[in-house]
């Protein structure tokens, strides 16, 4: 019985090893699949579609072109010296008469952003037009509000022709669209986006500086205590994290006020005057006191937990072999425990730059994030091409600051337990 | 019998359908106080057989856009300002209400065709009497006035109703704060007019923040919701003095969120607009109704504010009581409509600098 196998080996059925295993393997992979399908269905729906809806939101600009689509068209003949032609006038006159619903409502909120005033501008001509029946039109909407005789409210239209703008984005940055399309500064004392990205920086970055400085020391004692104490210590660290985020912003205002517990005692000891008691409350120094307790906790439970793994061994070998304490930590412990650094400074970086509540609350005047603006176009101004726009920047700058992070540190030497 | 059976039959499904036809609403509104007295002026009172959950919220539609676009409307009806009535309105967020009830009763007409009126409350400058045991502030320039009166000031951090007392305080009649608003050079004057005070103010965002500033001594004055001093006055027996001055009237209103329990809402909002709802109201919290009406029963019924140990006048305590009225800003929702957001841009920018 010489038999040699000559094409590929066959399995009992006589389907070839290769596809029989080809199909049992795609199986599996399919039933794994499945096994993971609710789970990426949750991602998809309740964060990759939103996150895309929002991109989408920041530049899309198309719901206006749809209520004034022959008065955009005529605009575009308009030299935009002397005030447009009765022709313009009389298409934007029977766009605005014959439009139906709510299309006037919804296309003035957005207007009124590119020009505040054509709000009630659109909405009283919307109830005058009904009686006018016929030309010419432009004298008769003069008649009806001066404004129709302004160029800025005709100006204004040119930013809104496009069906996708960038002028969100511009605005988020204290940016907008001249008459001509070119991109300008925001009137001088409008500009307020540009400040508050530096002060949600400065402040976000502050915050974390703080946190590792103060949870640095806090972590390793927990790490090297006994278990009694460190137990003890533990609890002292996660008794505040359970505690309401409001009740300890509270509880902040009463100690930090002028008139609160810190600075009566300090006039009490006669440390300082009466009349020169510090200002630590409703300004930039609460919010980055206020932030930096209720963040801490983020930074100690990732540097406790790296911490922990790290053998006493090896400072005690530095120190046996002759380096002084400093340098044995400098040069043995710190590095050991970068993933733990890492990690806390991610964490704490990225809550702190969304942080809405707190800024809000004990920010005062100048203690303001970025998140505060987002809210207010989001509730009052309902602008949320603006809140689109601000957010994608928050989430484009940390996408930057993560890959950044991945070519120095490298992103494997991340721990978080 | 058999008649009689058959009828008790018919009516007892009738109630089982009327019943079941009627859906749940909730009410959505401010909290505290002022929630409480709407509680017990027209929740309470309530009987047509749907139930009301109260809820509250920070104000905004921010939260009704969204519930309305992803077609999930869980509130049905919210207690809104005036000029997010208009903005909601014109979006499309509100459903049209029919006015004719009310119409002709109101003392301003309504900003837009989805509302039914609650009460006017106002922006309030007031301290404690404690602050200032020799001359007290009587105007909104003492507001204004720091060498005069020294001490800081506690003002909310956004622009409205500032803008308005500011330019009064610089010698502008309360009747044309609007017209000098509509001009640039107007805008630019009001912000001269709060450089004066910016090194002196605390900022606040909650409604219950300025009665606390005054009361530890954080602040010697302060602005408020007048409904706010008045409770704290009336039924906690504070200290507090108003400066009826400069006072920026604001509307209140209700409306009902489109694509919710329109019909039970809307019903709702009848029963709850009625003069005697609104009258019955001011029993609990010292905001003035929209209706004239209401007032007519309140002046006769006086005195009004319910408390234990004997009830209170409460028309000295109303931000539309008459003497306070001659002096007050009626505020403009339609100019804060047009110009809100570029003013509180403007505004931020000056609170940071």
């Amino acid at each position: 019985m010489n038999e040699t196998i000559t094409g590929p080996i066959l399995t009992t059925d006589g389907i070839p090893l290769k596809v029989s295993l080809q199909k049992s393997e795609k199986r599996n992979k399919i039933r794994a699949f499945l096994l993971v399908v609710p789970l990426l269905a949750f991602i998809l729906v309740t964060f990759l579609i939103p996150i895309g809806d929002m991109l989408l939101r920041s530049v899309d600009d198309s719901y206006i072109n749809t209520v004034f689509p022959k008065t955009f068209k005529e605009y575009e003949k308009w030299d935009r010296q002397g005030l447009p032609s009765e022709e313009l006038y009389k298409t934007m006159f029977f766009e605005v008469k014959e439009s139906e619903g709510y299309a006037i409502g919804k296309a003035s909120t957005r207007m009124n952003y590119a020009k505040s005033g054509w709000k009630s501008l659109l909405k009283k001509s919307k109830r005058k037009f009904k009686k006018i029946e016929e030309g010419p039109y432009k004298e008769q909407m003069i008649a009806i509000d001066k404004k129709w005789a302004d160029m800025e409210y005709w100006k204004a239209i040119g930013v809104m022709v496009d069906a996708t703008t960038a002028g969100y984005y511009l605005n988020a940055v204290d940016l907008k669209y001249n008459v001509d399309k070119d991109v300008v500064w925001q009137k001088e004392n409008r500009r307020i986006y540009n400040q508050t990205w530096v002060k949600t920086f400065k402040v976000s970055i502050l915050v974390m500086f703080f946190c590792l400085m103060l949870g640095y020391p806090i972590s390793y004692l927990l790490s090297t205590l006994p278990l009694k104490y460190s137990n003890l210590l533990m609890i002292c660290v996660l008794l505040p994290f359970w505690t309401s985020l409001l009740v300890r912003t509270v509880a902040w205002m009463v100690m930090l006020q002028q008139k609160g517990v810190f600075n009566n005692l300090l006039v009490m000891s006669h440390i300082i005057s009466d009349e020169n008691r510090f200002a630590l409350m409703y300004n930039e120094t609460a919010t980055i006191i206020v932030m930096t307790q209720i963040l801490l906790p983020f930074m100690v439970l990732p540097l406790y937990s790296v911490m922990k793994t790290i053998s006493p061994n090896y400072m005690r070998a530095a120190l046996n072999l002759g380096a002084s304490p400093l340098h044995a930590f400098w040069k043995v412990y710190m590095p050991n425990s970068i993933p733990g650094i890492s990690a806390g400074c991610m964490l704490v970086f990225i809550l702190a730059i969304g942080y809405y509540i707190t800024p809000e609350l004990v920010g005062g005047k100048d203690g303001q994030m970025i998140g505060n603006w987002i809210a207010y176009h989001l509730k009052t101004t309902l602008n949320w091409g603006l809140c689109a726009a601000l957010g994608a920047i928050l989430l484009g700058v940390l996408t930057v600051l993560y890959w950044v992070y991945n070519k120095l540190v490298g992103i494997e030497n991340i721990k978080l337990g | 019998m058999l008649k009689l059976i058959k009828a008790t039959f018919l009516g007892l499904i009738a109630m089982a359908f009327t019943a079941s036809s009627y859906a749940d609403i909730t009410f959505v509104s401010w909290g505290g106080a002022y929630t409480a007295s709407q509680q017990k002026a027209y929740v309470d009172t309530w009987s047509k057989g749907s139930g009301v959950t109260v809820e509250n919220y920070n104000g905004g539609l921010g939260e009704i856009k969204a519930q309305v676009e992803a077609g999930n409307v869980t509130w049905d009806v919210v207690d809104v300002l005036p000029d997010q009535a208009i903005t909601g309105c014109d979006e499309g967020l509100f459903a049209k209400v029919d006015q004719s009830s009310f119409i002709n009763d109101m003392v301003v007409p309504p900003v837009s065709d989805c509302v039914v009126p609650q009460i006017f409350w106002a922006y309030t400058a007031f301290y404690s009497k404690s602050a200032f045991p020799g001359k007290k502030p009587k105007n909104i320039k003492d507001f204004f006035n720091v060498e005069k009166f020294p001490g800081k000031r506690g003002i909310h951090t956004w622009a409205n109703a500032l803008i308005e007392m500011a330019l009064v305080a610089d010698g502008v009649k309360a009747k044309n704060v609007y017209k000098v608003m509509s001009t640039p050079e107007g805008i630019d004057r009001a912000f001269a007019k709060l450089d004066t005070i910016k090194d002196h103010v605390v900022f606040w965002s909650a409604g219950s923040k300025p009665l606390e500033l005054v009361s530890s001594g954080e602040v010697v004055m302060a602005l408020a919701y007048n409904g706010r001093i008045g409770a704290a006055v009336l039924s906690e027996g504070k200290d507090f003095e108003y400066i009826w001055d400069a006072t920026v009237l604001e509307q209140e209103y209700l409306v009902a969120i489109k694509g919710g329990n329109e019909k039970e809402a809307l019903e709702f909002m009848a029963h709850a607009s009625t003069a005697q709802a609104l009258a019955d109201q001011a029993k609990y919290i010292p905001y003035g109704p929209m209706r004239k009406s209401s007032i007519d029963i309140i002046k006769k019924g006086e005195p009004w504010f319910i408390k234990d140990g004997g009830n209170i006048d409460i028309m000295p305590h109303m931000p539309t009581a008459p003497k306070v009225l001659k002096r007050a800003v009626i505020g403009d929702p339609v100019w804060w409509a047009d110009n809100g957001a570029e003013v509180n841009e403007r505004f931020g920018a000056w609170k940071g600098n």
